[in-house]
C-alpha cells in the first residue's frame, strides 16, 4: 500500500476547535438599531416613519430648521414659486398645443408677412408713429409655416434688442408694438398659445430694458455721475425728476397706442415701472383688470389676464383683491360661452379646443390666487366674495358657477378647507353642469381631494348619501364608476360599510349582463385595487356583497392586474389554509396563467406573474390532508406547464410534504414514497441542469431520511447522470464554477452518509464523478482540482473508523458499521485516490491561462492532499513537486506560499 | 470736421416758465481757433396762423399765411467779437424773457404745435465772422408752460358729465337694423382735466342688438382763426384710443384712461384773434359688411354703422406738485 489515509478523530478535533462561548443578554444586532432609532427620534420628533442608516444626524438637523422656515409663508417665496410655476407654464403653453404646420392667418398679422423692415418714420404724422396704421384689407388669408412665422418673430425679436442697443429705442419701441399685435389674432386657435408665450418673452424683454434705463436714470446724471443707489424698497420720491419724466414718457408712447390689446400688453411690459412715479400702484392695478374687460375675444382676454397676473408678480404686488376682480371677470367672460343663445348647453369641437387652451392660464390664475390668500391668510375671505357657499343661504340655485374655474379653486384649496366646506362645494357642483368642464371629474376632484385631508365623520355620511344620488343620475357605468371611484377610499377609510354594500351593488346592477368597455373596465380595477389595498387579508374581502360577481365581470389586462393583486394578497399573511381560498386563487392563477404567454414572452411582467403564482403553490397548506396536497401539487403541474419556476417549487413543496409526512409517523411511508416519485418526475422538467443538481440531491436526502435507500441511490445515481450530461446541454462558457464546485461538495458530503453499494462496488459513484468530472469538456481545470480534493476528502473521511456524522434516520447504517473491518473496501478508496492524484496533476498542469491561478491551484492541492495522507516518502515527494509549481509560479514570498511552506514542516 | 454750433439748454425737458430765465450754453466745436464778431442769442416767440383746407374758403386759402402774432423778440449779445481756441467751447447764457416793468405785446401762451395754429419759442444763436466766413448758427426751440401763481392745484374737481348714446341721440341716420335693434351705452367722463392727469371716465355698454366691434376715445382739436370778418374752425383729430375691442359683455363697466399727449395739446386759449380748444369723440362702431369697404379717413365721421358722442373737454394747467412730472 502505497498511500494511507491519516486518522482522525471528528469528535475531539471538534471539541479542540470550539471557540469558548458565553450567553449575551442582548441580540448584538437588535440592540444598536433600537439605540440609533431612539437618537433618531430625539432629533427627528415622534413622526418618524422609517430610518435610513445611511442618513447622517447632522443632515437630518438642518433639514428641520429648512422645514420651519417653510412654514411661514413670505411674499417672496410666493413670488418665487410663481415666477417657477411661469416657467413650467410656458413649457407647457407651447408643448401641450401642437400645430398643424402651415398656418393661415388674417391680414392683421400681416407685419409676419412684411418683414421686419421699419418704414422711415420720421417725416411720418404723429398718428402713424403710434402705430395705428391702416390695416390693408385682404379677404384672401395667406399661409405660413410655423416654423417660419416663429423665425420670423425671433428676428424681429432681434432687431428690437439691436435697436435698443443702438440707442434707437424708438424703433425699438415700434417693432415691439408691432410684435404685440400679433396677440391680436385668434384666427388659428391652438396656435395661440405658442405665439402668446413668443411674444410675452419679447415683452418681459422689453420690459427689463426699460427698467434698466429709468434705473440708470435714477442711479446717474447725465455725465454718469452718481446721484445714489436704489435699493429694493425704494420710494417714489426717490426718484429725480429726469428719470421720472422719461419714465412717465414710456407710459405716454405706450398710452398713444390706439388698439387695446397691444396697450394693454404694452402697459403690463412696463409695469413694474410705475413704482419710480408712485408708491401704491394699487390704481393702475385696478385699470388694468378693468381696461382688460374691453376685450372681447375670450381666449385673447383670458390670455391676457394670465401676462397682467405675471407681471403683477414683476410689480411686487400681491394683493388678492384684484386676482378676485379678474376671476370675476372670467367667469363673466365665459358666462356667454357656455350658454348658446337657444339657452342650452352644447360642446362643439371648437369649443372644446377654446376651453383645453383655457385650462392652464385658469390654472395659472387660480394658483396664484390661492398662494396670496394663503400668504394674506384670507383664503374663506376670499371664497365668499367669489361667492362661494352662497348657495346655503339662498335656497335658490342663483349663483352657478363655471365649471372650469371651479375645478381649479377646488383643485387648489388647502385640503382642510376642501373638507369643512365639502357640502358647500358638493352643491356647488352639482349646480354647475356646463360644457366648459365634465362634472364628472368634479365630483371626482371632490372626493380625491377629501381623501387628502382628515374629513369629519360627521356629515360625511350625508355627503356621500348625495354623491351617490348625483352619481346614479348619470345612466352608464363608466360616469358612475368614475365618480365613485374617487369616493372609495373615503368610504373604507371611515368604515362605511352600508355605503360600500350599496356601491357594489350598483355597480353589479349597472353592469348585469353587459359587456363592459376598456375605459369602465380601467376605472372597475382602480375601485377594485383601492378595495384591496385597503384590506390586510383576502378573508376580509371575500366577504363583501357581490365581490367575486364583481370580480367576474372582469376581463382582458384590467383581470390580470386584478388578479395579480389577488394573489399577491393572498399570499401576503403566511399559510392559505382555507380550501375556498385555495380554489379561489387557483382559478384567479390560472387566469392569470392563461392570460400570458410564458413560453414567447420573457418580461418583468411575466417574471412577476410566474413568481406569485409559484409563491401562492408555496403557501398553500392543507395541513393533515397530506394526499390532498399532493395532488393539489399534481394540479398545479399539470395546470402551469408552462412557468420552469414553478416546477422548482413543486419539488420543494413535495419534499417539505415527504419530511412532514416522516414526521408524523411510520405509517405514511408509502405517501412518502409517492411524494418521491412526485419529485422524482418533476425535477427533469425544471429549466436549469444546476438546479436539477440540487433538487436531485436535495431529494435524496429526503429518501434518505425516510430510509429508503434504492430510492435515494437512484437519485444520486441520476445527479451524476445529469453531472456527466451537462457538457451536452450547455457550453462550457455558461458554466458558473463556484456553484459548480459548491453542489459537487455537497453531494460528496452527502455521500458521507449514504451506505456503499457493496454489489456494484463501493467507490463507484466516486469514480463515475471522477470520471465525468475528467473527460468532460466543460471543466476548466479551476473546477477539476476543487472537485478532486472534495473526492480526495471524501475518501480519506469514509476511511475512517467513526464518521463524523450520520444520517437522522437510525435505520440507515453508516459505511464505517458497513464495512467494519473490511480491507477491500479501503483498499478500493486508496486505489481511487491513487487516480485521482493523477488526474490531480494532470489538471494542474493543464492551467495555463493564469500563472497566478496555477500556482494557487497547486497549493490547494498541496494542503488537500498533505491534509488527508499520512506523509510518506512518496507522498512528501508529491506535495514537494506541487509546492515547487506554486513557487514558481507566485514567487516565493506569497502568503500562501508561506503559511503552506509552515504546515508542511519544510 | 466742420465747425458747429449747439445751443443746449439747462434743462433737458426743455420747459420754462415765463418768469423763469432761460438758462444753457453755446457749445462751439472747432478744430481750428476761430474769430468772430460777437455771439448774438434771439428769443423770439410768436404765434403762427396759417389757414388751409378745413372750413376756410377759396379766397382765404389764397391768403395762406396770416399775419404771425409775436410774443416776445429780443436779442442779447453773450459775447463781444473775439476768438474761439480750437476745440470745445461751451459759453454759458441767461435770458430774461420779461424784464420787470417792461411792456410786451402779447401773453405768454404755452407752446401749441396745431395744424393751423403754431405757437412756439426759439432760441437762435448767431456768430457773424465778418464777410469773408460764412455766419454760424444754431436753433433750439423751448416749450413755455405756464407760471401763474393763480394755477389751480391737482387734483383739480372733476368735473364729470353723464352721457347716454342710444339710437335715439344720433343725429346722422344709422343701418335699419341698428336703428331697430337699438342700443343703450352709458358712462361718465370728465370734461375738465389738468394736462398732467389722464383723461378718465367709464363706461358701461348696456344693451346692444347688433355686435360691437369697436369703441374708440378720440381726442380733437379745434382752433378757430379769425379771418377778415369771419371765422375759419378747423377740427382734427389728436389721438385715437381704443377701449373695447369686439362685442364685450354686457354691463360690465371699462375704464375710459386716455395719457394727454404732449406738445399736441396746451391748455384751452381763447385769445382775441384765435382760439384753441378740445373735445372728445366717443364712437361706437356696429358690425357690419358695409364697413369693410370704407376706407378710414376720418374716424369720427358720422356713418351708417356708428354712433357718436362728442363732448367737449377743456384742459388745464395745474400747479406741478412734487409727483407731477
Amino acid at each position: 500500500m502505497e498511500f494511507e489515509f491519516r486518522r482522525r478523530d471528528y469528535r475531539a478535533e471538534h471539541e479542540s476547535q470550539l471557540l469558548p462561548r458565553s450567553r449575551t443578554l442582548k441580540h448584538p444586532l437588535s440592540s444598536t438599531l433600537a439605540s440609533r432609532q431612539q437618537q433618531a427620534k430625539t432629533v427627528r420628533g415622534s413622526d418618524l416613519d422609517f430610518f435610513d442608516p445611511l442618513m447622517r444626524l447632522d443632515v437630518n438637523a438642518s433639514e428641520e430648521e429648512e422645514k420651519v422656515e417653510d412654514a411661514s409663508v413670505s411674499i417672496e417665496s410666493v413670488t418665487q414659486d410663481l415666477m417657477k410655476e411661469w416657467k413650467s407654464l410656458k413649457r407647457i403653453l407651447t408643448q401641450r398645443f401642437p400645430v398643424s404646420k402651415v398656418i393661415s392667418f388674417s391680414p392683421v398679422s400681416n407685419i409676419i408677412m412684411k418683414g421686419s423692415k421699419v418704414e422711415n418714420p420720421s417725416t411720418l404724422p404723429h398718428l402713424e408713429e403710434t402705430g395705428s396704421e391702416q390695416t390693408c384689407v385682404e379677404e384672401t388669408a395667406k399661409m405660413i409655416n410655423q416654423q417660419d412665422y416663429i423665425a420670423k418673430v425671433h428676428e424681429l425679436r432681434d432687431g428690437i434688442t439691436s435697436a435698443w442697443q443702438g440707442g434707437d429705442r424708438v424703433t425699438s419701441l415700434k417693432l415691439s408694438i408691432k410684435v404685440t399685435k400679433l396677440l391680436m389674432d385668434t384666427t388659428v386657435l391652438q396656435f395661440y398659445p405658442t405665439v402668446f408665450v413668443i411674444v410675452t418673452d419679447m415683452l418681459d424683454m422689453l420690459g427689463d430694458m426699460v427698467w434698466e434705463r429709468i434705473k440708470e436714470k435714477a442711479e446717474h446724471d447725465v455725465d454718469g455721475t452718481l446721484i445714489c443707489t436704489l435699493l429694493n424698497d425704494f420710494q417714489a420720491s426717490d426718484i429725480c425728476l429726469e428719470a421720472r419724466e422719461t419714465c412717465y414718457n414710456w407710459f405716454c408712447k405706450v398710452g398713444s397706442v390706439r388698439e387695446l390689446l397691444p396697450r394693454i400688453y404694452l402697459e403690463l411690459a412696463i409695469l413694474p415701472c410705475w413704482r419710480f412715479l408712485v408708491n401704491q400702484p394699487l390704481e393702475v392695478v385696478d385699470r388694468l383688470v378693468m381696461m382688460v374687460r374691453g376685450v372681447a375675444d375670450t381666449l385673447a382676454s383670458l390670455y391676457c389676464r394670465l401676462y397682467m397676473v405675471h407681471r403683477m408678480q414683476k410689480l411686487g404686488f400681491c394683493n388678492s383683491g384684484y386676482l378676485v376682480k379678474c376671476i370675476k371677470d372670467i367667469e363673466d367672460v365665459l358666462a356667454p360661452v357656455i350658454v348658446d343663445k337657444d339657452g342650452y348647453s352644447y360642446i362643439s369641437d371648437d369649443k372644446k379646443l377654446l376651453f383645453s387652451l383655457m385650462e392652464p392660464p385658469i390654472e395659472y390664475i387660480t394658483k396664484c390666487l390661492l398662494l396670496v390668500g394663503r400668504q394674506e391668510n384670507n383664503v374663506l375671505g376670499i371664497l365668499e366674495e367669489l361667492g362661494f357657499g352662497k348657495n346655503n343661504s339662498q335656497s335658490s340655485t342663483s349663483s352657478s358657477h363655471v365649471s372650469i374655474l371651479l375645478h381649479y379653486l377646488l383643485k387648489e384649496l388647502p385640503s382642510e378647507l376642501v373638507s369643512s366646506q365639502a357640502m358647500e362645494i358638493l352643491h356647488m357642483i352639482k349646480c354647475s353642469n356646463d360644457c366648459s368642464f365634465s362634472q364628472i371629474l368634479n365630483y371626482r376632484l371632490l372626493g380625491n381631494r377629501l381623501c387628502e385631508g382628515s374629513s369629519q365623520a360627521g356629515f360625511l355620511s350625508s355627503l356621500i348619501s348625495e354623491v351617490f344620488q348625483a352619481a346614479s343620475l348619470y345612466q352608464t357605468l363608466y360616469d358612475y364608476l368614475r365618480i365613485m371611484d374617487a369616493y372609495v377610499d373615503l368610504l373604507l377609510q371611515n368604515k362605511m360599510e352600508h355605503h360600500l354594500d350599496a356601491l357594489l351593488d350598483d355597480i353589479v346592477t349597472l353592469a348585469r349582463d353587459k359587456f363592459l368597455s376598456e375605459e369602465e373596465q380601467a376605472s372597475l380595477q382602480s375601485i377594485i385595487l383601492k378595495l384591496l389595498s385597503h384590506f390586510e387579508d383576502l378573508q376580509e374581502v371575500l366577504p363583501l356583497n357581490h365581490f367575486i360577481e364583481i370580480l367576474d365581470l372582469m376581463s382582458g389586462t384590467s383581470k390580470s392586474s386584478v388578479n395579480m393583486h389577488l394573489l399577491d394578497m393572498g399570499t401576503r399573511n403566511g399559510c392559505i389554509c382555507d380550501s375556498t381560498t385555495v380554489q379561489l386563487l387557483f382559478e384567479v392563477s390560472q387566469a392569470l396563467y392563461d392570460a400570458t404567454d410564458f413560453i414567447n414572452v420573457k418580461d418583468d411582467d411575466n417574471r412577476q406573474t410566474a413568481h406569485l403564482i409559484s409563491r401562492f403553490v408555496e403557501m398553500v397548506d392543507y395541513g393533515a390532508e397530506m394526499e390532498r396536497h399532493l395532488m393539489f401539487l399534481a394540479e398545479c403541474r399539470e395546470a402551469f406547464n408552462g412557468i420552469p419556476e414553478l416546477k422548482e417549487t413543486l419539488v420543494r413543496s413535495s419534499n417539505t410534504l415527504a419530511v412532514k409526512a416522516l414526521k408524523a409517523g411510520k405509517k405514511h411511508i408509502n405517501f412518502v414514497k409517492s411524494c418521491l416519485a412526485f419529485s422524482e418526475v418533476t425535477i427533469p422538467s425544471v429549466s436549469t441542469p444546476m438546479k436539477h443538481l440540487n433538487l436531485y440531491l436535495e431529494t435524496a436526502e429526503v429518501a434518505l431520511l425516510g430510509g429508503l435507500i434504492s430510492h435515494s441511490d437512484g437519485l444520486v445515481m441520476s445527479a451524476v447522470e445529469c453531472l456527466e450530461n451537462e457538457s451536452l446541454r450547455d457550453g462550457p462558457k455558461s458554466m458558473d464554477v463556484d456553484s459548480m464546485a459548491s453542489v459537487v461538495c455537497k453531494l460528496c458530503s452527502l455521500l458521507v452518509m449514504v451506505p456503499g453499494n457493496p454489489e456494484k462496488g463501493v467507490v463507484e459513484i466516486l469514480k463515475s464523478i471522477v470520471s465525468a468530472t475528467c473527460s468532460s469538456s466543460w471543466a476548466m481545470p479551476r473546477l477539476k482540482v476543487k472537485i478532486l480534493c472534495a473526492i480526495i476528502k471524501l475518501s480519506s473521511t469514509l476511511f475512517q473508523d467513526n464518521l463524523p456524522y450520520r444520517s437522522a434516520n437510525p435505520e440507515i447504517i453508516g459505511n464505517d458499521l458497513l464495512f467494519f473491518g473490511d480491507p477491500s473496501y479501503k483498499k478500493e478508496l486508496v486505489s481511487c485516490t491513487q487516480l485521482v492524484l493523477g488526474e490531480l496533476v494532470d489538471a494542474i498542469e493543464q492551467e495555463s491561462s493564469s500563472q497566478i491561478a496555477r500556482g494557487n491551484m497547486a497549493l490547494e492541492a498541496c494542503n488537500c492532499i498533505s491534509s488527508a495522507l499520512i506523509m510518506n516518502e512518496k507522498v512528501s515527494q508529491l506535495c514537494l513537486r506541487l509546492f515547487e509549481i506554486a513557487r514558481g509560479c507566485l514567487g516565493a514570498k506569497d502568503r500562501y506560499i508561506e503559511s503552506t511552506k509552515k504546515s508542511l514542516k519544510l | 470736421m466742420a465747425t458747429t454750433v449747439n445751443v443746449k439748454l439747462s434743462r433737458s425737458n426743455r420747459i420754462y416758465r415765463s418768469y423763469e430765465p432761460v438758462e444753457g450754453k453755446i457749445v462751439i466745436k472747432s478744430p481750428t481757433s476761430i474769430s468772430h464778431q460777437g455771439i448774438r442769442l434771439s428769443v423770439n416767440g410768436s404765434v403762427n396762423l396759417q389757414v388751409r383746407g378745413g372750413s376756410a374758403g377759396v379766397i382765404e386759402s389764397f391768403y395762406g399765411v396770416i399775419k404771425p402774432i409775436h410774443i416776445v423778440k429780443k436779442t442779447i449779445e453773450v459775447r463781444s467779437s473775439g476768438k474761439f481756441a480750437s476745440g470745445t467751447t461751451e459759453i454759458p447764457f441767461s435770458v430774461n424773457l420779461k424784464e420787470d416793468g417792461e411792456p410786451i405785446a402779447e401773453k405768454f401762451y404755452e407752446t401749441f404745435h396745431g395744424t393751423n395754429i403754431n405757437i412756439q419759442y426759439l432760441l437762435t444763436a448767431d456768430i457773424p465772422r465778418g464777410y469773408l466766413y460764412k455766419p454760424l448758427s444754431a436753433t433750439m426751440e423751448f416749450i413755455i408752460e405756464s407760471g401763474r401763481v393763480d394755477l389751480p392745484e391737482r387734483p383739480i374737481p372733476p368735473e364729470m358729465v353723464i352721457f347716454y348714446i342710444t339710437q335715439d341721440t344720433q343725429r346722422h341716420p344709422l343701418l335699419p337694423e341698428i336703428k331697430a335693434g337699438g342700443f343703450r351705452v352709458t358712462g361718465k367722463i370728465a370734461t375738465q382735466c389738468s394736462l398732467e392727469d389722464p383723461l378718465s371716465g367709464e363706461l358701461t355698454v348696456e344693451a346692444s342688438s347688433v355686435p360691437i366691434t369697436s369703441i374708440d376715445i378720440h381726442l380733437l382739436r379745434v382752433e378757430s382763426i379769425i379771418v377778415g370778418e369771419r371765422i375759419v374752425t378747423e377740427t382734427s383729430l389728436i389721438q385715437s384710443t381704443q377701449i373695447a375691442d369686439g362685442d364685450v359683455c354686457r354691463n360690465m363697466t371699462l375704464p375710459i384712461y386716455v395719457l394727454l399727449p404732449r406738445l399736441l395739446m396746451c391748455p384751452s386759449v381763447f385769445a382775441g384773434p384765435f382760439s384753441v380748444e378740445f373735445k372728445v369723440c366717443i364712437t361706437i362702431t356696429f358690425k357690419s359688411n358695409l364697413a369693410k369697404g370704407q376706407p378710414k379717413s376720418d374716424p369720427t365721421a358720422p356713418r351708417l354703422w356708428m354712433a357718436l358722442e362728442r363732448l367737449p373737454l377743456e384742459l388745464v394747467r395745474t400747479k406741478r406738485d412734487q409727483f407731477s412730472c
